[in-house]
C-alpha cells in the first residue's frame, strides 16, 4: 500500500487549518488514510486504497479531507471536454505513428505562477514515484516527466526513434549516450530499460528545436529535464499504453498543482491515431462517464433507509456531485477520480459521506446450521487418541528446505513440490509428509526429557498426475516416538492400538526399498486394500542426516483416506 | 515452632522421640539403641540441626589405625620381612631375585625388607653375594609390628593407646591416604555430642501429642494388603511441600487449542466449515476476487508459484469465461469491467494460496442461501521471515450468504466477533479497502491488554465477484487476525514461535 511523507506545513496549508495528531488519526478513515507516524515535522500516511491514486498525494488527501469537512466540492476550470475545449496556445504535442505498437501515446499540460520550493519538488518527486510505480505498474504503464517549459520551442514531438543514432546527455551525466547506451549504463536505464529494450524503435521525446526532452520512460535530458528549485514555469508530459490510465494521471497531478498554487495550461495533444476520444484532445481532459446507482439498491446495501438529501448530502462530502431522478442516483465522477466501476463504488461512497458512526451495527435473524469439516471432526478424534497415548501435539510450518524434505530423508524428489521463485533456499519446498517435520523436532530437542512422543495432524502435498493442478493437499496423522529402547514393537503396538479405537479391519504389507526405515523393519498399513499409511524404525541414515542419536520409530497416515 | 510435625521423616521421630531434655546425644548412643546405620544416624544429626531441634554441645577429636584388606592377609601370611625371615631360617643363603621368586614378593618389597634385616643386623649379604642369617631372631620393631597387627584384628588401635616404640613401628606400615597397599589405614575422627533444645522438646511434644511413632507404614505395598499386616499399625502422613517429580503428559498443543476454540466458537455462532487444497491457480485465488491480472499485490514478489506443474489443467466452466469478461466489460453484473483484455494462460498459474478468501470464492456457486462459512486457512506469502511474517500463516476467514444482509449486519457480525472471540471491550469501524469488497470495514477494538488494534477486515463481496459466481445475493466477507490474539493467549511475541519445533517449550506452553 502506497505511504507517503509530506511536510506538515504544506500539508496543513493544502487542508486549510492546523490538525493535532489525534484529530488526523480521527478524521483520516475518511480518506482512507492511516497517520504512519511522524519524523521532526514530517508527516508519514499511508493510503490503503489501491485504486485511488487521488489520494497518494499531500494535496489529494487534504482535499478529501477539506471536502469533507466543509460539505464543498473544489472546482477546476482548466478542464477541457469534447465540446468545450480550453485555450492551449501554441502549447502542442505530436504524437508520431512511429511510437505505436512500442509506446502509444503521449499527452501533456503546462503549469506557471509558482515557484518551485524545495517542498514543492520534493512533493512532486514524490508524486511522480508514487503514480508511476505503483499507479503505473513500475513505469510500465505511465512514465512521467517534469521539465523547465521555458526552454521548449512548441510543438514538442513524440516519435520511436533509432536507439543506436539518437543521442543526448542524460540527467545526472554529463557525456552524449545513445538510447540503447543509456539503458546499458545509466541507472535509470538499467532500471526501467527492459520495458522498451527489445523493441525497434524507443520512445523518443524532443522539442521543435531538436532539442531532447526525454528518452520515456527511462531518462530526462541534463539540460529541458532538469527541474530546479527557484523554476516558474513547467511542462508535465506523460507517456504509456493506455490512455486513460495517463488521462487520469494528468488529470490527479494538474488538480494536486493547482491546489499548490499553480496555473494549469491546457496543451493540445494530437495522437497519431483515433482514439475513442477522437484525433486530437486538449489536456486536462475530462472523459470520465457518469455512474449511477438505483437509491433502492443503495438503501438495501447499507440496511439504512436513506433519504434522497441524505444521500446527497452524503456524495458531496466525497466531493462527488450527484443528482437524483426516478430513484436513480447519478454522479458526475470527479476529475481526479476514476475509481467507479459499478453503482457499489456509490454505495461506499454514501456509506463513508453519511459516517458510518450513523450505521447502527445489528445482527442478522436468518437462521443457519453450524458445523465443522467431516476432516476436522475425524482430526480431532484421532488427535484424542494419540494424546491417550501419551503423544504431544506439534504444529509445524509447510515450507521448508530441500535438505529437510528429501535429501535428510532419503528419498527421491519426484513427487514434490517445488517453489518456483523462492525467497531462500531455506522455504523452497512445500512438505510432501509430516515425517521430515518430527524429525526436525528431534533434531533441535536433544536437550528435552525422554521419551520423545510428538505428532502432527496436518497437511501435505505432493504430486498426483490425476488431479487438475498435479498435486494432492491431503490431511496426514504423523507421529514418533524417540527413546533409548524403542523399536519395531513399539510401533506395531501403537498403530495396533490406533487402528482398533478408529474401528479399522487392517493388514500390514513390508515396505521394500524405503531409505527412511530400516530394510525388515516397516510396514505399509492397508484398510480393504487400501493404503492408508505407514510405520517403521527409522533408518539410521536418516538419523545421522538429521544429527540426532536416539533410535526411533514414526508412522504416517492419510486422515482423509480412513475418513 | 512453625515445624509440620507430619514432614519429619521418620529417623528424625524416632530419634526425637528416644532423647530427653538435656540428655547427651551421640552417634555411638543412637547407633545402639535406634538400631540405625551411621550414615541414617548423621542424616537424622544433620536434618535435626538444620532445624534446630538439636544443638551441637561439644565435639572430639580422635585418630586410630585399622587394617586394611592387604593388612589383613598379611595378618595370616605374615609381613614381608617375617616372610623372608623364614625363608632364610628354612632354606639358607639365596639371592634377592630368587626370594623374591620363590615368595611371589615384589623385587623392591624385598629390597627394603631385607634393608630393614640388615640394618637392625639380622641378615647380611655373604661373598656370593646371597643373603643369610646372622641372628636367630627378628628386628624388635617387627615383633612390635606383629603383636599390633594381631590387636588390630580385634579392634582398630586408637592412637591415644600406642606407646613410643608402638607409634615407631607402626609408623612406616600406616597410610592417611592411598592405603590400600599399606597395612594400616590412618583415619581421623571427630565425635559430636548433641543435645536437645527447647525447639527440640516443643517439637518432641507435638509428635507425641499426634501420636507419630516414626514406626508408620510408608509405602503400602500389595504383601501389606493381601497379610493384612496394615492393620496392626498406623500410615505415615505426608508433608505437602516436598518437592514434586515432574510427569510428561500426552498433550494437544496449544496454539491448535487456541484455534480449535475459534472454530467451535464459530460453529455455535452457526458458522459451516470450508477447507481447500494449499495449490491454486490465480483464477481462484485472484481473478474469481475481481483482482485484475496486473494487481500490484499478484507481483512475483507477493506470491510463490508453483515450479512443475506451472499451470493446472484447466479452469471450469462457466467461471471462467462469466469471470474473464467480467474483468474485461463487467459482464453481466452491472460493473463496467476493468476494461482489459483477460489472460487465459496467466489465470492457470499455479500458487500457493496467498489468501484465505480463495475459499470464499470455491464456496460461492456451491452455497445454500441463507449460508455461513468459515475457514482456518493456510496461507502463503512472499515474505522474509521474521517475528511479524511467517512463510506460512493462518488466516480466520468466512462469509455469511443472505437475501437481506446488509451493511449494518456486517457491523454486527463484526461487533459479535469482537466481543465473543477478542473480548473487546468498545468497537471501532473505520472504512477500508480490498479489491473485493465494496464497501469495505475494517474493526477496530480496544482489548484489555493490548488497547486498540485492527482485529480484522471485511465487506460485502463486489458483485463483480458474485455475480460472476452465479450468485445474485449479497454476500459479507470478513477475516480475523487472529494469531496476534493467540500469541497473547499464549504469551508469547513471536510469530515464528506458533510453528516451533522445540519439543520442551511446546510441552510447557499454555493457554492463559
Amino acid at each position: 500500500m502506497p505511504k507517503i511523507e509530506t511536510h506538515e506545513n504544506l500539508f496543513y496549508s493544502l487542508c486549510g487549518k492546523r490538525y493535532t495528531d489525534d484529530e488526523l488519526v480521527d478524521i483520516f478513515p475518511v480518506a482512507k488514510a492511516e497517520l504512519d507516524g511522524r519524523e521532526g515535522d514530517k508527516l508519514k500516511i499511508e493510503l490503503n486504497d489501491t485504486n485511488r491514486p487521488d489520494l497518494w498525494s499531500a494535496a489529494g488527501v487534504a482535499r478529501a479531507l477539506r471536502t469533507y469537512e466543509s460539505g464543498k466540492k473544489y472546482e477546476y476550470n482548466f478542464f477541457s471536454t469534447k465540446d468545450d475545449v480550453k485555450d492551449s496556445g501554441n502549447r502542442c504535442i505530436i504524437d508520431d505513428a512511429s511510437a505505436l505498437g512500442i509506446r502509444d501515446y503521449s499527452i501533456a499540460f503546462a503549469a506557471k505562477g509558482c515557484k518551485v520550493t524545495e517542498e514543492i519538488l520534493l512533493t512532486l518527486i514524490q508524486s511522480q514515484e508514487k503514480l508511476c510505480s505503483n499507479f503505473g505498474r513500475k513505469r510500465k504503464t505511465i512514465a512521467l516527466g517534469i521539465y523547465r517549459s521555458d526552454l521548449i520551442t512548441y510543438p514538442v514531438h513524440y516519435c520511436g526513434a533509432d536507439p543506436d543514432k539518437t543521442r543526448f546527455v542524460p540527467l545526472g551525466m554529463t557525456e552524449e549516450l545513445s538510447l540503447r547506451e543509456i539503458c546499458e549504463k545509466h541507472p535509470k536505464g538499467k532500471e526501467y530499460g527492459y520495458i522498451v529494450s527489445d523493441k525497434p524503435l524507443f520512445p523518443y521525446l524532443y522539442d521543435d528545436k531538436g532539442e531532447t526532452l526525454s528518452f520515456p520512460p527511462v531518462i530526462n535530458s541534463a539540460k529541458i529535464g532538469a527541474v530546479e528549485v527557484g523554476d516558474e514555469n513547467l511542462f508535465i508530459e506523460l507517456s504509456g499504453p493506455i490512455l486513460d490510465d495517463l488521462l487520469l494521471t494528468a488529470s490527479i497531478l494538474s488538480c494536486d498543482m493547482a491546489d499548490m498554487g499553480f496555473e494549469i495550461l491546457p496543451v493540445r495533444v494530437k495522437f497519431a491515431k483515433e482514439t475513442k476520444y477522437g484525433s486530437e484532445i486538449t489536456v486536462p481532459y475530462y472523459f470520465q462517464s457518469s455512474q449511477s446507482c438505483d437509491i433502492a439498491y443503495a438503501r438495501k446495501t447499507l440496511g439504512e433507509e436513506l433519504t434522497e438529501d441524505e444521500c446527497k448530502a452524503a456524495l458531496t462530502n466525497m466531493g462527488v456531485d450527484s443528482s437524483i431522478n426516478d430513484g436513480v442516483i447519478t454522479v458526475k465522477v470527479p476529475e481526479y477520480r476514476n475509481d467507479f466501476l459499478h453503482a457499489a463504488d456509490i454505495v461506499e461512497d454514501i456509506m463513508i459521506g453519511h459516517g458510518l458512526l450513523n450505521f447502527a451495527p445489528v445482527l442478522s435473524a436468518e437462521f443457519t446450521k453450524g458445523s465443522l469439516s467431516p476432516a476436522e471432526e475425524y482430526s480431532r478424534k484421532v488427535k484424542r487418541l494419540m494424546v491417550g497415548l501419551g503423544f504431544q501435539e506439534m504444529m509445524y510450518n509447510y515450507l521448508g528446505s530441500r535438505k529437510e524434505y528429501v535429501d535428510n530423508m532419503h528419498i527421491s524428489d519426484e513427487k514434490v513440490v517445488f517453489i518456483a521463485n523462492p525467497m531462500s533456499e531455506n522455504y523452497e519446498v512445500v512438505r510432501p509428509s509430516v515425517l521430515p517435520s518430527l524429525l526436525e523436532s528431534e533434531s533441535v530437542s536433544g536437550h528435552a526429557q525422554y521419551p520423545h512422543n510428538i505428532f502432527e495432524i496436518g497437511k501435505v502435498v505432493y504430486k498426483d498426475e490425476n488431479d487438475n493442478s498435479g498435486t494432492v493437499t491431503k490431511n496426514h496423522l504423523g507421529f514418533m516416538s524417540s527413546d533409548n529402547q524403542v523399536g519395531f514393537n513399539e510401533a506395531i503396538s501403537y498403530v495396533n492400538t490406533l487402528m482398533y479405537f478408529l474401528n479399522k479391519e487392517y493388514t500390514l504389507q513390508a515396505v521394500e526399498n524405503d531409505g527412511r526405515f530400516i530394510p525388515g523393519r516397516a510396514a505399509k498399513v492397508l484398510v480393504n486394500n487400501v493404503e492408508v499409511g505407514l510405520f517403521g524404525e527409522v533408518h539410521p541414515q536418516v538419523l545421522e542426516s538429521w544429527g540426532c542419536s536416539m533410535p526411533a520409530i514414526m508412522a504416517e497416515f492419510d486422515i482423509d483416506a480412513l475418513l | 515452632m512453625d515445624i509440620d510435625v507430619k514432614n519429619l521423616h521418620p529417623l528424625e521421630v524416632r530419634l526425637l522421640r528416644a532423647v530427653k531434655m538435656g540428655e547427651d546425644i551421640t552417634a555411638e548412643r543412637i547407633i545402639k539403641e535406634l538400631d540405625y546405620k551411621v550414615g541414617q544416624c548423621n542424616q537424622a544429626f544433620s536434618w535435626l540441626s538444620a532445624k534446630g531441634l538439636i544443638v551441637e554441645k561439644n565435639r572430639v577429636k580422635y585418630a586410630f589405625y585399622e587394617l586394611t584388606d592387604t593388612g589383613k592377609s598379611q595378618a595370616e601370611l605374615g609381613l614381608p620381612v617375617e616372610r623372608i625371615f623364614t625363608f632364610l631360617k628354612e632354606n639358607g643363603a639365596h639371592t634377592l631375585p630368587e626370594i623374591a621368586a620363590s615368595l611371589s614378593l615384589e623385587q623392591s618389597d624385598v629390597g627394603s625388607s631385607f634393608g630393614q634385616l640388615s640394618g637392625a643386623k639380622c641378615a647380611a649379604l655373604n661373598g656370593e653375594r646371597k643373603a643369610e642369617l646372622i641372628s636367630d631372631s627378628l628386628p624388635n620393631d617387627v615383633v612390635i609390628a606383629r603383636a599390633l597387627i594381631n590387636k588390630a584384628l580385634n579392634a582398630p588401635l586408637m592412637e591415644a593407646d600406642l606407646t613410643k616404640e608402638e607409634k615407631n613401628a607402626i609408623k612406616g606400615l600406616a597410610k592417611k591416604r592411598g592405603a590400600a597397599a599399606s597395612t594400616f589405614k590412618y583415619v581421623e575422627k571427630e565425635d559430636v555430642t548433641y543435645t536437645l533444645t527447647s525447639d527440640g522438646q516443643e517439637v518432641k511434644d507435638a509428635l507425641l501429642k499426634a501420636n507419630i511413632t516414626g514406626e508408620e507404614f510408608g509405602l503400602l505395598t500389595p504383601q501389606m494388603i493381601q497379610s493384612g499386616s496394615w492393620k496392626n499399625g498406623t500410615f505415615r502422613p505426608y508433608g505437602l511441600n516436598a518437592p514434586v517429580s515432574r510427569i510428561i503428559p500426552g498433550r494437544t498443543n496449544a496454539y491448535g487449542d487456541y484455534l480449535m476454540w475459534v472454530k467451535d466458537k464459530l460453529v455455535s455462532l452457526g458458522f459451516e466449515e470450508f477447507d481447500g487444497p494449499l495449490v491454486e491457480n490465480e483464477f481462484w485465488n485472484g481473478d474469481a476476487l475481481f483482482m485484475p491480472q496486473f494487481h500490484s499485490a499478484r507481483d512475483i514478489h507477493d506470491v510463490y508459484y508453483i515450479k512443475d506443474p506451472v499451470h493446472c489443467k484447466e479452469i471450469e466452466e462457466p467461471w471462467l469465461s462469466r469471470v474473464a469478461k467480467t474483468h474485461e466489460d463487467g459482464g453481466d453484473t452491472g460493473s463496467r469491467g476493468w476494461g482489459y483484455t483477460f489472460d487465459h494462460e496467466f489465470t492457470r498459474r499455479q500458487v500457493m494460496r496467498s489468501q484465505g478468501t480463495v475459499l470464499s470464492a470455491h464456496q460461492l456457486p456451491k452455497a445454500k442461501v441463507p449460508g455461513k462459512y468459515f475457514g482456518v486457512a493456510r496461507c502463503f506469502r512472499y515474505d522474509q521471515v521474521d517475528a511479524t511474517h511467517g512463510a506460512d500463516f493462518y488466516q480466520t476467514e468466512g462469509i455469511v450468504v443472505g437475501k437481506d444482509v446488509n451493511l449494518r449486519n456486517l457491523l454486527g457480525l463484526l461487533k459479535m466477533f469482537a466481543e465473543e472471540v477478542a473480548g473487546a471491550e468498545e468497537v471501532k469501524y473505520v472504512p477500508g479497502y480490498f479489491p473485493f469488497t465494496e464497501p469495505s470495514i475494517e474493526v477496530h477494538i480496544k482489548h484489555p491488554k493490548l488497547g486498540w488494534f485492527e482485529l480484522g477486515g471485511s465487506g460485502i463481496f463486489r458483485p463483480e465477484v458474485t455475480r460472476a459466481m452465479g450468485l445474485d445475493v449479497p454476500v459479507l466477507a470478513w477475516g480475523l487476525g487472529i494469531d496476534r490474539m493467540a500469541l497473547m493467549h499464549l504469551g508469547l511475541n513471536d510469530l515464528r514461535e506458533l510453528f516451533t519445533p522445540d519439543i520442551e517449550s511446546v510441552r510447557m506452553r499454555r493457554g492463559n
